[in-house]
């Protein structure tokens, strides 16, 4: 049964060529099924017809990720559903078929239109293309399209324009078309799951003609290039070049990338989004990516110590943690100064008077009931910096090489940043000062440790530059 | 050359070596051996660290722990400017109350009740060094321009202390002259005086 349906040619040339054997049509005349029986009685229940609808999709989606070299089984599946009653999911075997067999041939409506030559029942026809088309009219369609893009290139190698016009189009209606209109897209031969040792130069070639920017959704590239494409692995590699140019490289190579795992070279360019796999021609360029993306992270990294790959990553885990005590803080303050800010329109609005409004506003502490608390640290060449908030107060370390007047520069940068200093300790140690600082956050200033610790090493740095590099011999 | 797992570590030795030499060889690659495994084990720790602090994590190989990580950090870097960004906007536009003269009011009530004065002491220590201690009522960036006027008279101040008690600032230090004459103390003191009172 299933070399009947392959082989229809013989009987009907040109439902064949036009429409792929699909099957209602080819049981109707091939009689005893119970498939064509059922579409019959179907064509009459709407109900049916949507549910029919929904899971032809279902099931298109679930064949969409099949290869083609799979439809084969698919056709044994549709084989042993065949037989009974009159149930709604009957009507899937045909399509499932019908799926199959436009995988290896038809995909546009334009061959629905054929059917009216040759099919009387005007009702079931008319059922069965608008079921088709509005199921097919989802995306779903263009990967098919796709697929049968590649068997085309056996047949002829420049595809004619307008016929990728289809693939692209997912607005692609399929009104009643007439005939002449017709792509044929079917390879009769492809089915047939011929070696691909002719297609890949016709594959390049493909690729060539293709206008730049046109992109393959990846099921249809994954469902055909298993079969085709295993072989094109070296070949890639003297083409390497063709891939680094131009839109078309990128889209090709992404779609390429997912179905192949000979394609080692693509591997190279790898798309940064959500990119399932990577597969690398060489242990060498995994290495050599590896290395990239440590890189990276220690580039990202403020204060980076040695080179090596563990301290890169522990630098990175210290990083992120004060990332996230950094946004915790500003969240706060963020919040504090709103609170503040309601507060004081509050008050403007009821008129109160203005000079007895107390500062600490008990109904303001409930809503910071949890205490502000950062800690950071920042290196520069020559300083080192710590500063840690609890609440309103703030304690900085300060470790300085050369000598330079600190304490007045630091005082100054405090009295900027509105910090109230309360106590200073420190001295110079070696070649070194060191001071700590504890000071206290005046009312209403909202800085939070980042913006401490960075205007320091500024003010730091930029001394350092104006002192001229003499001895430290006063 | 990274070679990842204990299995190819015996040949990558071997190739690092160039050539192979039994006996000695192999007490050199044993000792590495463990040296390495160390270092694996503390890279493959902290990678595993590294991806309990990621929240998004795609696959669970070293290269996609690195690349979530970068992710993550360069996301948490965006937020953090947002937020500041948000701040320094609702800084600008908020109104700023006046506080310090209350600090000073009850800073100078303080000091009466607790019966601390204001006292400008200068002792001549070793030489051109002079040991200086001030007490003084505390106020608002007063530490600031008693530096700055002690660099503009040419002082050079080490070992400075500056501590708060009560509304009273201490500052104890000690004090180079610039130049290398002695300088007198009584001088210095009464220097002093005329500049915490003029600041």
């Amino acid at each position: 049964m299933q070399t009947d349906r392959r082989q229809p040619p013989d009987n009907h040339p040109k439902m064949y060529e036009e429409t792929g054997c699909f099957d209602p049509n080819s049981m109707a005349e091939g009689g005893d099924d119970g498939i064509s029986q059922s579409v019959k009685h179907h064509k009459e229940d709407d109900a049916a017809v949507s549910a029919i609808e929904l899971e032809l999709q279902k099931h298109l989606a679930f064949n969409v990720e099949d290869t083609h070299t799979q439809s084969i089984s698919i056709n044994s599946n549709t084989h042993s559903i065949h037989d009974p009653a009159n149930q709604n999911h009957q009507i899937l075997p045909p399509y499932e078929h019908s799926h199959s067999n436009w995988d290896s041939g038809v995909v546009s409506a334009d061959h629905m239109g054929g059917f009216d030559q040759n099919e009387n029942d005007q009702s079931q026809q008319s059922f069965i293309n608008t079921d088709i088309s509005s199921s097919f009219a989802q995306s779903q369609t263009p990967p098919l399209l796709n697929l049968l893009q590649f068997p085309r290139c056996t047949t002829s190698s420049m595809l004619p324009p307008n016929s990728s016009i289809s693939f692209t189009n997912p607005d692609h209606h399929f009104p009643v078309p007439p005939p002449t209109s017709t792509d044929v897209l079917y390879d009769p031969l492809f089915h047939l799951n011929l070696p691909p040792q002719p297609q890949p130069p016709l594959f390049r070639e493909l690729f060539q003609s293709i206008p730049h920017g046109y992109s393959f959704p990846a099921s249809a590239s994954r469902a055909a290039a298993n079969s085709l494409f295993g072989e094109i692995g070296d070949e890639r590699d003297a083409t390497g070049a063709f891939y680094e140019d131009g839109d078309v490289g990128v889209h090709l190579d992404n779609r390429v990338l997912e179905f192949s795992r000979d394609l080692g070279c693509i591997g190279r360019r790898r798309e940064t989004a959500g990119k399932p796999t990577k597969h690398f021609a060489t242990e060498r360029q995994r290495r050599e990516q590896l290395n990239g993306k440590f890189k990276a992270l220690k580039d990202l990294v403020p204060n980076p110590t040695k080179n090596d790959r563990a301290s890169v990553v522990g630098d990175a885990i210290e990083y992120i943690k004060e990332l996230l005590r950094t946004v915790n803080e500003l969240k706060l303050l963020v919040e504090k100064k709103r609170c503040v800010r309601e507060r004081r329109k509050r008050h403007r609005t009821e008129d109160d008077d203005e000079g007895m409004k107390p500062l600490v506003d008990p109904a303001d502490q409930s809503y910071n009931s949890s205490l502000r608390s950062s800690w950071l640290q920042r290196k520069s060449k020559d300083t080192e910096v710590d500063v840690r908030i609890i609440d309103d107060e703030v304690t900085i370390k300060l470790v300085q090489r050369k000598k330079i007047d600190c304490l007045l520069f630091v005082s100054r940068v405090l009295d900027e940043l509105q910090l109230d200093l309360h106590h200073v300790a420190g001295g110079h140690i070696g070649d070194y000062y060191s001071f700590l600082f504890n000071t206290k956050i005046y009312e209403g200033s909202s800085v939070y440790a980042g913006s401490i610790a960075n205007k320091l090493i500024e003010v730091m740095d930029k001394q350092y530059a104006a002192v001229p590099p003499t001895s430290c011999a006063y | 050359m990274e070679f990842v797992g204990s299995a190819s570590t015996q040949s990558c030795i071997t190739q690092k070596r160039g050539r192979r030499v039994y006996g000695d060889d192999r007490d050199f690659k044993s000792k590495n051996l463990t040296a390495e495994r160390r270092r694996r084990e503390k890279l493959s720790n902290r990678l595993l660290t590294l991806r309990s602090l990621v929240p998004i994590i795609t696959n669970m190989n070293k290269a996609t722990i690195v690349e979530d990580a970068i992710t993550y950090i360069e996301k948490l870097q965006m937020t953090v400017k947002v937020l500041s960004d948000q701040l320094l906007e609702m800084e600008s536009s908020s109104e700023e109350s006046e506080r310090p003269r209350n600090d000073e009011i009850n800073a100078a009530e303080e000091m009466k009740k607790h019966g601390i004065e204001e006292k400008v002491e200068v002792t001549n220590v070793d030489g051109c060094k002079l040991w200086i201690r001030i007490i003084s009522k505390k106020k608002r960036s007063r530490i600031t321009k008693f530096l700055e006027a002690m660099a503009s008279h040419g002082f050079e101040l080490s070992d400075t202390n500056v501590t708060t008690f009560k509304g009273a600032t201490l500052i104890s230090s000690c004090l180079n002259g610039v130049y290398s004459y002695k300088i007198e103390a009584e001088q210095v003191k009464e220097l002093l005086q005329e500049i915490i009172k003029s600041i």
